[in-house]
């Protein structure tokens, strides 16, 4: 039993088309085993829901040491960052990355953030026609980032771009991922040469920039901290929100569920997050043979962690190509689960929230043209989504 | 049984309060504070969804 192999499939990962529309090879994948090695991007993938929780929740097995991406020159970049690390040096690195972060760090920001939400979703909805990407999804977060970490100018013009190459040089080293290095670079040379004086008195940014001096955190973390907030939160954010655009307007009664039950806000964004996971893969190294579902995976064996398949599985959810608010699936895999449980998610769904709650006050439907969607490594998102009549509340 | 919370690990997500109410609450300054560590079998499931739901794996019931 433990030492028969898993079974093989010939799917790559990072196919132009897998990308744009995963879901029906998650289901492949998942019907072959929990898991499943792949030959053409040199992993095993692990598809079902309690596979990949239970490998999410065991660091000492499932490690991310200069593991979670799938090629080795951003292996290399990302070391010693807490993304990359395991316990013992991880829980100090996620502490200081944390202490900005959590609910309690932000709830100060809740007001400001619920405004800006109204403000814009008020002002597109007079408009009537736009586009639900540039203008919402894309726009907000970067208000939001902007503000929290305290920048303007042309690091703001710049932002975009930059945090989606962050997130494609994860991916393995295709076109993609080598025209996106010198993008990331930038960002990553922001970061290294920014200093306290260039961001906004009072912002988060400031702030951690006044915690190293203080002597808070290490010297030099302060630059690596804000690196790791718009690297992991920006490309990611965008994509959750102009998902909460689409699939609103694909799924009129469920909008009206929201609308009626304005309770059911943080339920409507665990569904969007589950249905549509906005990140694709991301990487672990075994660090023993290890049985799972009764297959073995061999010591240092490279893993790939498919979060959107595990959000769709049967065993774990019922119906689960539905899209349902009422559904409330709070325990879905979008934010990863357990140590590196994401950081940020505390600030994603401030966002989030604010984007349901101004919709579903301010829109009874929305009616929109095709949306576009491109091949992108990591994060799956949609590129153009127009809104051509907002049918008001 | 009890409640068992990993500190360092809690970051106040609030979660778990949504799941199991009647055992804990985040406090004004959004400290995790456990209304009741003791429970007994009837508390059981409450308890661990809300260990179910912490999306960190803060909290434990031993
Ligand atoms: C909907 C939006 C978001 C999604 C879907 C998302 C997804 C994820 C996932 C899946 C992980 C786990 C990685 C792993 O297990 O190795 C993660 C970690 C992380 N995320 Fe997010 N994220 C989002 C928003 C944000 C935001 C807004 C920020 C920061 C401002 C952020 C910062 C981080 C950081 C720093 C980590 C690393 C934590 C660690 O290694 O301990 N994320 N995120
Ligand atoms: S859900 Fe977890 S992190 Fe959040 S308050 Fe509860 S124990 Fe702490």
């Amino acid at each position: 039993m433990t030492d028969s192999a898993p079974p093989v499939s010939d799917l790559d990962l990072f196919d132009d088309e897998v990308l744009v529309d995963p879901y029906p090879s998650y289901a492949a994948l998942r019907a072959l085993g929990g898991v499943v090695r792949l030959p053409a991007n040199d992993v095993y993938a692990l598809t079902r829901y309690d596979v990949i929780r239970d490998a999410l929740g065991d660091w000492e097995i499932f490690s991310s040491a200069g593991a979670i991406g799938f090629n080795p020159a951003v292996n290399e970049a990302l070391s010693g960052t807490s993304l990359a690390s395991d316990p013992p040096v991880h829980t100090r690195l996620r502490a200081t990355l944390t202490a900005n972060l959590s609910p309690r760090a932000l709830r100060g920001l809740k007001k400001s953030i619920d405004a800006k939400a109204d403000a814009l979703v008020g002002e597109l909805v007079a408009k009537g026609s736009f586009d639900a990407i540039d203008a919402l999804a894309r726009a907000f977060p970067l208000e939001v980032v902007a503000d929290l970490i305290g920048f303007t100018g042309h690091v703001r013009a710049n932002m975009l771009r930059w945090g989606q190459a962050a997130m494609q040089v994860i991916g393995p080293m295709n076109q993609r991922t080598a025209e996106c290095f010198p993008i990331a670079g930038e960002l990553y040379d922001w970061c290294s040469n920014v200093t306290a004086d260039d961001l906004a008195p009072g912002s988060v940014g400031r702030g951690i920039f006044e915690a190293e001096a203080r002597g808070d955190i290490p010297p030099g973390t302060a630059g690596h901290i804000i690196h790791q907030y718009l690297g992991a939160g920006v490309d990611t954010t965008i994509a959750s929100i102009g998902n909460i655009v689409a699939l609103f307007a694909a799924h009129p009664d469920q909008l009206a569920l929201v609308r009626e039950n304005p309770s059911l806000v943080p339920a409507a964004f665990n569904e969007v997050l589950r249905y549509w996971a906005p990140v694709h893969a991301w990487g672990r190294r075994t660090t023993r043979n290890v049985e799972i579902d009764g297959v073995l995976v061999p010591e240092g064996a490279k893993v790939a962690i498919l979060f959107g398949a595990g959000n769709r599985d049967p065993r774990h959810y019922e119906n689960p190509d539905e899209f349902l608010v009422e559904r409330n699936p709070i325990d879905h895999l979008s934010f990863g689960y357990g140590p590196h449980g994401c950081a940020g998610q505390g600030l994603a769904r401030l966002e989030a929230h604010a984007v349901v709650e101004a919709l579903s006050r301010r829109v009874a439907r929305l009616v929109v043209g095709t949306e576009v969607r491109v091949p992108s490594n990591i994060t799956r998102s949609i590129e153009e989504l127009p809104v051509l009549e907002v049918v008001p509340a | 049984m009890k409640i068992v919370v990993n500190r360092p690990r809690c970051e106040g997500h609030g979660l778990c309060e949504e799941a199991a109410p009647q055992l804990m609450h985040l406090d004004d300054d959004g400290e995790l504070v456990l209304d009741r560590e003791e429970i007994g079998e009837a508390d059981i499931p409450l308890a661990n969804a809300a260990v179910r739901v912490c999306p960190v794996a803060a909290l434990r019931v031993e």
